[in-house]
């Protein structure tokens, strides 16, 4: 059952023990709150950074012009085989990256929604702008808060234990800004802890309680401190909690060392088993700015596109994802998980001069797990000459927004009004 | 002169340099306002030798080519130790200012030319900044990590066209008037003005470090480009890097641009208000009037009334140099950087601790710089820099010629008065001073006084209490919310 923050609070003034204050700053926050947070609804969101290349992902291989823009990089039908001969093919018109046999098999289980041609009116070619616009979901990137901190702020604050965290990198990302709530950025968790002198074990219990009344004190407006102390708060809580729980982690899954989204989502694993609450959670991959190079053999042998730059990454991906999957059917959470892939463009459809292709639009968003109904959604972006922009970029036929509104309206039980600030339709790919 | 306060003086130390003992507070205070800046700032006349021994006998960088002697990890090593025991902190500052503004990456640049640049900017940091930004220019590590050595006649590349002007001097728009400053057709008319950039080490130099500057003819631009047309700085001919330069440092756009940046380091964010963008014409006019002085502006802004206004304190969130640097600056803490001499003799704790907090140096995450402030913070940075401030208490004296980080017992007992108030109060004041109200202070006094079950017991200076108690109230400060300010 869910906990409201009512409860808590109501709760909470009988059940605060050593390491567990209130800060002040919820208590003045004491309001009903606006979402019902339900801890079996998970979204675990995965950022691959750089620009994915949305065409040699899912792959047009019955569109001339696809053949015409990419007479290197593209994919033949023949081609669409996965390393052991089975066909990726996915479609009478589309096939997925030959890297990607375990997402297309997911897919042939229906547990894979492809949304195609995902974009925004005027897109912006920066790496930095147009990850801003995704973060936030404000189309002129001015916006400070992420879509998902909105949610959390809405939904989160209040719950006693850990329910949201970025897993595996150094800097949270802006998704999780939020106002109030405080998402734990979590690069490893052995380093995540509060630590105090080992001589003088008998001490730490002072020195958390002093540190947790340093931290729940409440902090003038305006300037750096409040939002210093409400993360120093959050800090500490969580890394207690993480180093009860994560060591209790225990699975059959063995998730390869080498593969960066891998060791990301096993961490993201090691929380949702063992803190039922942990329900927003976030992983990045980067190196998708395949300028250069994008197939081929580090000799420059591009005689096998299945290999190269572009093909690691999506191997690590399909490879990530079915481990992870593999995980949480082993721990009976599979039904409980949705997961969201997005990146901040797609590249060109016409490769470059130096074997890579150059910052586009539109790309395929992939959502995938259990909950949803597998398929294709959206709509191919057209590559005729004519339906190109000025720089050579397709023009999108989904807004993310949708996405995003169809995740938060059909997945979490939020209004996505009120963290996007207009209605988008519903692409269909929740029950 | 005006007089300035104890804590006046503590903010122009932190500020200016890494923040400093009670004895370098008071030397800065004595001197007042103009004759504390002026000796900060006037740093080529402060005896530095001390350190350049240390630095002699810590390090071998006499060849490039010695990896064990001359790396990345040797390159943070030796920054640390200048940030630690210079007596010139403001030269070290200003350094790092440039490094963050010009933001290089040696992943890119390698690190021998990367070195070379650090040179450059210390070297550099005070002059007009036209020279300065030629420097740079000029540079091999410049000329890397913007591909300006593939940047030749017909096939110009755009990236430090572009950054030259969005990053290093104007901004896309004005930060006073919001005008667009340029256009894209100015990025590619100066981007061929800069055809032709090399840099090149004469094979018959002994000096291994030793590169130099050339503008390859055969690969520069020699038709007419026009740069700014219709506006008042409009340029047209055979335009080289230099021109284009010394147009971008005239603009009164540069001026605010780099004002509003050393505000936003040294003083207090500035927003769109009209206070704030007088205050930046004001600056402006500094630069203007004094023929482009970095050292002349800088003055001006320190000795200003922004700059010691009730707005300006603790407004900036420490970096993490600055909480690691600034630490054992403030309590005396002892680190001994160790040789490169011997293999396993010499320690770099700061450089890794630096990382975990976010701020590896010579590795900023993109040509934008660090994002400052609050992109400093979040749990996970956070909770390393508590990691850094249990690091420093639990490490005991041990050899004093030990390579590493500790904070010694003698130490200790100077800091520890009679009762649990005062010593309280004195640790506060030598970590800041920070100031927190008396409920903290109270928090603080029932630490020192608890005893492993929480009764209070009381408050006696000896060796055990020293060692664990007044160890660990440093910890505790430095876990502070307002220890994290700047």
């Amino acid at each position: 059952m869910p906990v409201t923050r009512r409860q808590f609070i109501k709760r909470g003034a009988g059940m605060v023990t050593v390491g567990m204050v209130i800060p002040r700053f919820w208590l003045s926050e004491a309001r009903g709150e606006q979402i019902d947070f339900d801890p079996q609804r998970k979204l675990v969101v995965i950022q691959l950074a750089g620009g994915n290349d949305g065409f040699n992902t899912v792959v047009p291989y019955t569109d001339a012009r696809y053949y015409s823009l990419r007479p290197v990089l593209a994919f033949r039908d023949t081609e669409l085989k996965a390393k052991d001969g089975t066909s990726t093919i996915i479609s009478n018109e589309f096939g997925l990256h030959p890297a990607m046999a375990e997402i297309k098999q997911l897919y042939d289980a229906g547990r894979v929604a492809v949304v195609q041609g995902v974009g925004y009116p005027n897109p912006n070619l920066s790496h930095f702008l147009s990850m801003d616009i995704w973060h936030t979901a404000d189309i002129d990137g001015l916006g400070s808060r992420g879509w998902l901190g909105k949610y959390a702020d809405l939904a989160l604050i209040g719950q006693p234990n850990l329910t949201a965290a970025s897993l595996g990198s150094l800097e949270l990302p802006k998704s999780l800004g939020a106002d109030r709530f405080v998402v734990p950025n979590i690069i490893n968790f052995s380093l995540y802890n509060f630590l105090a002198d080992p001589n003088y074990p008998g001490d730490y219990n002072n020195q958390i309680n002093t540190f947790n009344f340093a931290a729940s004190r409440s902090m003038p407006a305006g300037g750096f401190l409040g939002t210093v102390n409400s993360t120093a708060f959050e800090s500490v809580r969580g890394a207690q909690q993480v180093q009860r729980s994560v060591s209790g982690y225990n699975s059959s899954v063995l998730y390869p060392p080498n593969n960066p989204l891998a060791a990301a989502l096993r961490m993201v694993a090691q929380l949702m088993t063992t803190i039922p609450e942990a329900s927003l959670l976030y992983v990045q991959m980067g190196g998708f700015d395949n300028h250069s190079d994008q197939i081929g053999d580090r000799q420059g042998d591009r005689s096998n596109k299945s290999i190269g730059d572009h093909a690691m990454l999506l191997r690590w991906f399909s490879e990530a994802i079915k481990l992870f999957h593999a995980d949480l059917t082993e721990h009976g959470l599979a039904d409980q998980v949705l997961m969201m892939q997005w990146s901040e463009f797609g590249r060109r459809p016409g490769e470059n001069a130096s074997f890579g292709t150059d910052h586009g639009t539109a790309a395929p968003v992939f959502v995938m797990g259990n909950p949803v109904r597998g398929g294709l959604y959206g709509a191919h972006p057209s590559l005729a000459a004519a339906d190109l922009d000025p720089a050579g970029n397709v023009r999108f036929r989904v807004d993310f927004r949708e996405v995003y509104a169809t995740i938060l309206d059909r997945w979490l039980g939020a209004d996505s009004r009120a963290v996007l600030g207009a209605q988008y339709s519903d692409v269909g790919f929740l029950g | 002169m005006s007089n300035i306060t104890q804590d006046e003086g503590a903010h122009l130390l932190r500020r200016m340099g890494f923040s400093g003992s009670p004895a370098e507070i008071d030397e800065i205070t004595a001197l007042g306002r103009e004759g504390a800046v002026d000796f900060l700032i006037n740093y080529e006349s402060i005896d530095n030798r001390a350190m350049e021994d240390l630095l002699r006998t810590s390090f071998d960088f006499s060849n490039p080519l010695d990896f064990p002697r001359f790396n990345r990890g040797e390159l943070q090593r030796w920054w640390f130790t200048r940030m630690v025991y210079t007596r010139r902190p403001f030269e070290e500052k200003m350094t790092l200012f440039w490094h963050n503004h010009f933001a290089t990456s040696a992943s890119k640049t390698g690190d021998l030319f990367i070195y070379n640049q650090n040179l450059t900017l210390r070297g550099y940091a005070l002059d007009r900044f036209d020279n300065l930004l030629l420097k740079v220019a000029q540079d091999p590590a410049m000329l890397l990590w913007l591909d300006g050595v593939t940047n030749v006649r017909g096939r110009p590349n755009e990236n430090f066209s572009r950054e030259l002007q969005e990053l290093f001097t104007m901004g896309i728009t004005d930060v006073v008037t919001g005008d667009p400053n340029y256009t894209e057709e100015d990025v590619k008319e100066i981007a061929r003005a800069f055809t032709g950039w090399k840099f090149f080490h004469n094979r018959f130099d002994p000096d291994p470090f030793s590169y130099r500057f050339i503008v390859n003819e055969s690969e520069h631009d020699n038709t007419i480009k026009t740069v700014y047309s219709g506006s008042p700085w409009a340029l047209s001919g055979n335009l080289g890097g230099e021109d284009v330069i010394v147009t971008i440092c005239a603009r009164r756009a540069t001026a605010r641009y780099l004002v509003k940046k050393l505000l936003e380091f040294f003083v207090y964010p500035v927003d769109g208000s009209a206070v704030d963008k007088a205050t930046i014409e004001k600056f402006a006019d500094v630069y203007v009037n004094r023929n482009h002085s970095i050292k002349e502006l800088v003055r001006a802004i320190f000795t200003s009334d922004e700059f010691f206004s009730e707005r300006a304190r603790f407004a900036l969130v420490k970096s993490p140099v600055e909480i690691i640097v600034g630490a054992i600056r403030m309590l005396g803490a002892r680190y001994n950087p160790g040789t490169s001499a011997r293999e396993g003799a010499s320690d770099n704790t700061l450089a890794a601790i630096s990382i975990f907090l976010g701020q590896d140096l010579f590795n900023p995450p993109d040509v934008s710089g660090w994002k400052l402030n609050l992109g400093w913070i979040n749990t996970s940075t956070l909770l390393n820099r508590f990691t850094y401030a249990d690091l420093l208490v639990v490490n005991r004296a041990r050899d004093l010629n030990a390579p590493g980080l500790w904070l010694s017992h003698e130490q200790l007992r100077s800091f520890a008065k009679k009762n649990s108030k005062k010593t309280v109060k004195r640790l506060l004041s030598r970590l800041g001073p920070l100031e927190v109200d008396s409920e903290m202070i109270g928090a603080l006094r029932t630490y020192l006084e608890s005893d492993d079950h929480g009764n209070r017991v009381g408050f006696t200076i000896d060796d055990l209490t020293l060692d664990k108690k007044v160890r660990g109230l440093i910890h505790l400060i430095m876990c502070l919310s307002e220890f994290q300010l700047n």
